[in-house]
């Protein structure tokens, strides 16, 4: 009975490679081909759903092992990770839950993307993200997981990027995936950290072990999962990658942001709740930052004037209450919101095109005359509470200077510094050094040729000791100093103001942090 | 150790050498290209053969062959394999295969000399992988350097290619140095260790080599002289600066195969820090640090560059501090992590170049100011392309997920610190790419050349096919890779965990 869980994820894997290699290779393009990928995508959900079912139906019959595992995928000394599948309790509820809604979001998709120019390429990837959303709440290890997160992300990373000869989307897509690797990151060090402290790899041996963790270390452990799922479900401070994600066609929003990737935050949550008890502080941040997401995505509501974008901050604040319900113990709770808004929001963003003509007639109904008076909060909603500006100006802007410096420096100092044969070997190379060199106005060659010239640390060094060498054997001539000497002073001085320029920017200040950090770290 | 009687080796490093020779001599272009390309196959398929010979349940070398080669100071012709490099052997020649496909129609004049340089490139890079002499060992890869010299100066695609490749020989040169005296040192404490009489007592080879351990304080110049000497080859800040001219300059084929074959890291690997363990293990932090320094280095240069060459480089750089990060981390994960990754170099790395030099041909360039837009006009080379740029910052199903995922918890096992930097390093792996990404094959053509250019050929794609599914398959079965050095790694780290930790 186990063993149809690996299946289930299996199967639209299988339609995603067979329709990938298809058009790679020519077999699947235009109209006529529709059908084919149609039936395929349809098809391999179809039966992923059936098997959902019977699973789910096994497991309610008290039929299933409940855990399924296949072998071993990865092995180096102590780690070992298997592929394996959890076939009980909430993880097949989900399973079939998903599995059904996909399928739905499927069977719409080939209807509203008939003759589109990139229908094939929605099918390969739509079946990709079924098999990856499908292992996420099946998988038994935190890397299996992990693998269906990664490629969820990648999914919707391509699918906002659907028309990707438009430049908005294209910036849109790769910033959502930027903010989404932030919390991948967390989720990686989770699991590196839950195998150091725990020798966990496997859900399931993570919440045994769970209560004999210390606060510190199931702490720890807790808020780098914590961080990945508040990415990924779009929590604060991490909002804003949701709007930008709407710009994918409607079928694929509905599917990804309204009924099933953005809730794998919370269903992260609900699997480490043994885990999460053991962290009060945890506990505690999942209930803050979940009440302040949902105030937020309530007040910036207010002022969206799309459907798409409204539904997107009724999302954030829903799902923002998942998380409040979570951080307050409510988990069966949490766990039912989930379902239900699943449905919910799959219907809604679904139908979402045709929401103008169902509600024409009716206008919107106006704020209370209490709220309009409040201008600060309605600037605030509009800016939808500078976020964006703040991640550029706190994150984005820092980095990228200190990419700027680093390739000053690297083409200045380090370069300089190592030394660089391009002036001493003097090839001629380009067709203007010829010329020069015809009419004898070379300008590379002005200067007095030494017999050996160095570039660089060693090369100076090299031309120096020879230089001193050839000093004595003109039997000491005496040099005058003088003019050298201040205009050697006068440059000194300059680099040493541009470097104390430099120093005192706070991306320098917050870097020598770091590296304090990692010297004490190591030491 | 077992002798065996068929020299299999030696026929992996000659046969190249003499595909060389052969294709120098054929008068007529055509067929000899077609000769370099029989015998690179040839050479794949004696390496594939190697690698069934090979017992992966032994620690030892294998299918080594002795014999004297300067009696006098007691240097020997001593190859063999172990779990750590025999994976190298077949994928450098599946690369020299690929490069050459790639440089088919791309080489303008003298072809004949292009293509025997780099069979003798290949057969010379198999004599590093393979020699266990140290002195054998100095001498392959010292003479890596003049074929590259010439492929870099005479094939370039820069105006300034001669000084590239003046600026490469001399960098590696300079590596060179450090390198020997190291290994005079060790020969000569090794001959007052035996008996101390010169030169009767002095030996070169790595086995023996292993076995008489250096005192404490020679360890420490040994490790460190060794560890300057290929810092410049793998490359390590500050030693870098060569790779971003060469990329700019040289001929991408060739830039493939040295972005590809990471010898100085393989040297780290296999010679620095076996040959004074104490010392590695002392200053593994400082080479930690180093690697993080690159890794992050590396890649917030990387995010400023507009030119895929030079991003490439950078990116190069910022992997190869990955790895060091992960050699330096003295455990299971982290060392099978960085041998993976270093064996995915060599399929990852290199086909990105290659797709670069698909684009400089068809347009010119690779700066995004002449590129935007190219997926439209390019759907199969963008799909490749994308498939790579994926592998390069491990997203899973591709084979980079795997060695970084061994890597960071290698990293996170030894020093949180070192992990932390090394999945900063991951962020800013995926950003330069898709930035770059962005900016060079989405958006609208915006350019009439980028709207006339063609896709992919056959012959191209073709090429890109073999590594982009060896990618997949190591991707989703990382245990075949992995079980291949899991003895040879086990065996590897042995040295380092009979030395008392410092830390």
């Amino acid at each position: 009975m186990d063993f149809l869980a690996a299946l289930i994820p299996l199967l639209p894997f299988l339609a995603a490679s067979v329709i990938g290699i298809g058009m790679l290779l020519g077999w699947i393009t235009g109209e006529k081909s529709e059908s084919t990928t149609s039936t395929i995508s349809i098809g391999s959900a179809s039966l992923s759903t059936l098997l959902a079912f019977a699973l789910l139906v096994g497991d309610l019959t008290g039929n299933g092992a409940g855990t399924y595992s296949i072998g071993q995928w990865l092995h180096s000394d102590l780690l070992q990770v298997e592929i394996n599948f959890i076939t009980t309790g909430f993880n097949v509820y989900l399973t079939a839950l998903f599995a059904i809604l996909l399928l739905i979001a499927t069977r719409f998709s080939v209807n509203y993307l008939h003759r589109e120019i990139g229908f094939h390429r929605y099918f390969f990837l739509l079946n990709l993200y079924t098999s990856a959303m499908l292992l996420l709440v099946s998988a038994g290890s935190t890397v299996g997981t992990f693998i269906g997160w990664e490629i969820a992300g990648l999914c919707s990373y391509l699918l906002i990027n659907y028309a990707y000869d438009r430049d908005v989307p294209a910036t849109n897509a790769t910033r959502v995936f930027i903010t989404n690797r932030i919390g991948d990151a967390g989720f990686v060090l989770g699991i590196g950290l839950s195998f150091f402290y725990a020798d966990a790899v496997n859900w399931d041996d993570l919440n045994n072990i769970a209560t004999q963790l210390s606060m510190p270390t199931a702490t720890v452990i807790a808020l780098c999962f914590t961080i990945a799922a508040f990415c990924k479900s779009a929590q604060l401070p991490f909002s804003p990658w949701l709007a930008r994600a709407m710009e994918g066609p409607t079928p694929s929003s509905a599917i990804f942001y309204g009924a099933v990737m953005i809730h794998s935050g919370v269903f992260l949550m609900i699997m480490l709740q043994p885990l999460i008890e053991q962290a009060p502080f945890v506990m505690m941040l999942l209930a803050v930052t979940g009440f302040f997401t949902a105030a937020y995505s309530f007040v910036v509501g207010w002022t969206q004037t799309d459907v798409k974008s409204s539904l997107c901050f009724a999302i954030t604040g829903q799902i923002g209450l998942m998380f409040m319900e979570c951080g307050l113990g409510l988990w069966e709770l949490a766990a039912w919101h989930l379902c239900a808004h699943a449905i919910v929001r799959c219907y809604q963003v679904l139908a979402s095109p045709s929401f103008m003509t169902n509600v024409h007639g009716s206008p919107v109904k106006a704020l209370s005359p209490h709220l309009q008076k409040i201008h600060w909060l309605y600037v605030a909603s509009i800016q939808r509470f500078w976020l964006d500006p703040i991640t550029d100006r706190v994150l984005t802007r820092p980095i990228k200077g200190l990419g700027e410096d680093l390739n000053f420096f690297d083409d200045y100092v380090v370069d300089r510094a190592m030394g660089d044969p391009v002036s001493s070997s003097r090839s001629i190379s380009t067709l203007k050094q010829l010329e020069e060199k015809i009419k004898g106005t070379e300008t590379l060659g002005d200067t007095p040729r030494h017999f050996g010239r160095g570039n660089g640390i060693a090369g100076k060094l090299m031309e120096w000791s020879g230089n001193i060498l050839g000093w004595f054997e003109e039997r000491l001539v005496i040099q005058a100093i003088g003019v050298n000497i201040i205009d050697l002073g006068r440059t000194l001085g300059h680099a040493a103001n541009t470097f104390e320029e430099l120093m005192l920017k706070p991306r320098y200040i917050v870097l020598f942090v770091f590296v304090f950090l990692l010297i004490a770290g190591t030491r | 150790m077992s002798v065996t009687d068929f020299p299999l080796l030696s026929l992996i490093i000659l046969l190249p050498l003499f595909g060389a020779i052969v294709t120098s001599v054929i008068r007529n272009t055509g067929l000899a290209k077609l000769s370099a390309l029989i015998f690179a196959t040839l050479e794949l398929a004696l390496t594939l053969l190697a690698l069934c010979l090979f017992d992966k349940t032994s620690g030892d070398f294998q299918l080594t062959e002795k014999l004297a080669w300067i009696p006098f100071l007691n240097i020997e012709y001593l190859l063999g394999v172990d779990g750590i490099s025999i994976l190298f052997l077949p994928l450098s020649a599946l690369l020299t295969v690929t490069v050459i496909l790639a440089s088919w129609n791309a080489i303008s004049y003298n072809q004949r000399f292009h293509f025997a340089l780099i069979l003798a490139l290949q057969g010379i890079t198999a004599g590093v992988f393979t020699a266990l002499d140290m002195i054998l060992f100095f001498f392959f890869w010292e003479l890596t350097l003049p074929p590259l010299f010439f492929l870099i100066g005479l094939w370039g695609i820069g105006s300034q290619r001669r000084n590239a490749a003046m600026k490469y020989t001399l960098f590696m040169l300079a590596g060179g140095g450090p390198l020997l005296l190291a290994i005079v040192i060790m020969a000569a404490n090794h001959a007052t260790q035996v008996g101390g009489n010169f030169p009767q007592d002095l030996s070169f080879s790595l086995l023996a080599l292993l076995e008489t351990p250096l005192p404490a304080e020679k360890q420490t110049l040994v490790f460190v002289l060794l560890l300057f000497g290929f810092a410049f080859k793998a490359p390590l800040f500050p030693f870098h600066t060569w790779l971003p001219t060469t990329a700019m300059e040289g001929p991408t084929h060739v830039i493939a195969l040295l972005a590809g074959l990471k010898l100085g890291v393989y040297g780290i690997l296999r010679f620095a820090m076996p040959l004074a363990p104490t010392a590695a293990v002392e200053f593994s932090w400082i080479l930690s640090v180093f690697g993080a320094a690159t890794l992050i280095y590396g890649g917030l240069i990387a995010l400023q560059q507009t030119n895929l060459r030079r991003l490439l480089a950078y990116a190069s750089i910022s992997h190869v501090g990955m790895v060091i990060v992960g050699v330096a981390s003295l455990n299971m994960q982290g060392v099978q992590g960085a041998i993976f990754q270093l064996l995915n170099f060599t399929l990852i790395a290199s086909s990105l170049m290659l797709i670069a030099g698909f684009i400089q041909r068809r347009l010119g360039s690779t700066d995004t100011v002449h590129l935007g837009g190219l997926a439209k006009v390019m759907p199969k080379l963008t799909c490749f392309y994308f498939l790579f740029a994926l592998a390069s910052f491990g997203i899973p199903g591709t084979s980079g997920f795997p060695a970084e995922l061994l890597m960071i918890i290698g990293a996170l096992t030894s020093h949180a610190v070192f992990g932390t930097a090394a999945l900063a390093g991951a962020i800013l792996g995926a950003t330069y790419m898709l930035t770059f990404t962005q900016r060079a094959f989405f958006g609208p053509v915006t350019h009439v050349t980028v709207s006339q250019a063609q896709d992919l050929k056959f012959r191209e794609f073709a090429l890109l096919c073999v590594p982009a599914l060896l990618i997949l398959l190591f991707g989703l079965f990382p245990g075949t890779i992995l079980s291949i050095n899991q003895i040879a790694s086990e065996t590897w780290l042995a040295r380092f965990l009979s030395v008392p930790t410092v830390l």
